[in-house]
């Protein structure tokens, strides 16, 4: 953990993000998650290929989110004007979180450090509960590390099945 | 106690009401906008929606699917700070009347993916607040609400 920077471990609350998105509207992550779970992934910037291949796999799933009342949310420290080009680009229907002023990455402790040009986030996937509550982490520095499209599916799954009611009876 | 998922608003093929009237169509709509009390003057509605009681298409139809995803990739980002809320129109559990877009400036609604449904009517509104734009990527609808109003959250 960086000196500093707020715990993020499973188990416990993932902060209450305040960023505009990628339209520049102010926006919470507790809004943007609307009571349903949560994959809050980020990453370093359009410009990195490995980046680009893993937002791609995301945009292959997302009409799952779309009918399975979960969310993908997707951050950097990209303008909201470079976002919504990246995510047009993509084709991808959901979030996009602007952290241009860099107010939340050295609180999360997300520096990917190596990158003394862009000083971006290191890639990494948190799937939360819809209360932000920390369910999964997953390091992406190496590509391998990232939580693949079935983690997350199980992940979703997980989640789901412990706050949605009637989850086991089917009611 | 959960907050009602729709409200009333009615139709006649130029106007929109609150209130009931005469000939016009019942719409279930998200009640957000109209739970402000400062609601934008002289805004502009574009009502993809007909007073004629046959205009109705199941709410899980691919084009009305479809025009719920462009929403979210598209339209919104499209109308940026002259978006004052969106929100489709429920006919009952299963049935899509409509969708009303509704905007400080009416330039953009040529491009609106809900009239590829139900063709646009532009109406001159002081019904509708503001009302943060639907993040995605859920298109669903939660328990019947008109979509994007809804959640599953307890409140």
């Amino acid at each position: 953990m960086v000196a500093g920077a707020i715990e993020l471990s499973v188990g416990r609350s993932f902060p209450d993000l305040d960023l505009p998105d990628h339209t520049g509207r102010p926006r919470r992550l507790s809004e943007v998650a609307g009571g349903d779970p949560v994959a809050l992934v980020f990453f370093r910037g359009p410009w990195c290929p490995k980046e680009q291949r893993y937002l791609r796999e995301l945009v292959r799933i997302q009409e799952e989110f779309e009918v399975a009342y979960a969310r993908p949310v997707a951050v950097s420290i990209d303008p909201p004007a470079v976002q919504t080009a990246f995510r047009a680009g993509l084709g991808a229907r959901f979030v996009f979180l602007s952290d241009a002023e860099r107010r939340w990455l050295p609180r999360l402790g997300l520096l990917e450090s190596s990158d003394t040009v862009h000083l971006p986030y290191r890639p990494t996937v948190f799937t939360l509960h819809p209360d932000l509550t920390v369910h999964a982490i997953y390091r992406g520095d190496w590509y391998w590390g990232r939580a693949t499209m079935e983690e997350l599916r199980r992940d979703m799954r997980a989640i789901s099945g412990a706050v949605r009611e009637g989850w086991e009876d089917g009611s | 106690m959960s907050e009602p998922s729709y409200r009333f608003l009615w139709f006649d093929g130029e106007s929109l009401s609150l209130e009931e009237v005469p000939g016009a169509r019942r719409f279930g709509a998200d009640p957000r906008p109209f739970a402000t009390s400062e609601p934008v003057r002289g805004a502009w509605a574009h009502v993809c929606a007909l007073p004629d009681d046959t205009a109705r298409v199941p709410y899980d139809e691919p084009e009305v699917q479809g025009a719920r995803a462009a929403a979210l990739a598209w339209w919104i980002p499209l109308l940026g700070d002259s978006l004052v809320c969106l929100t489709t129109l429920s006919l009952d559990s299963v049935g899509y009347g409509g969708a009303i877009t509704v905007a400080r400036d009416p330039d953009r609604f040529r491009a609106d993916p809900f009239a590829r449904i139900f063709p646009g009517t532009l109406v001159r509104t002081d019904l509708f607040g503001e009302v943060a734009a639907p993040p995605g990527p859920v298109i669903e609808r939660y328990a019947g609400a008109p979509w994007p109003a809804g959640s599953f959250a307890r409140s």
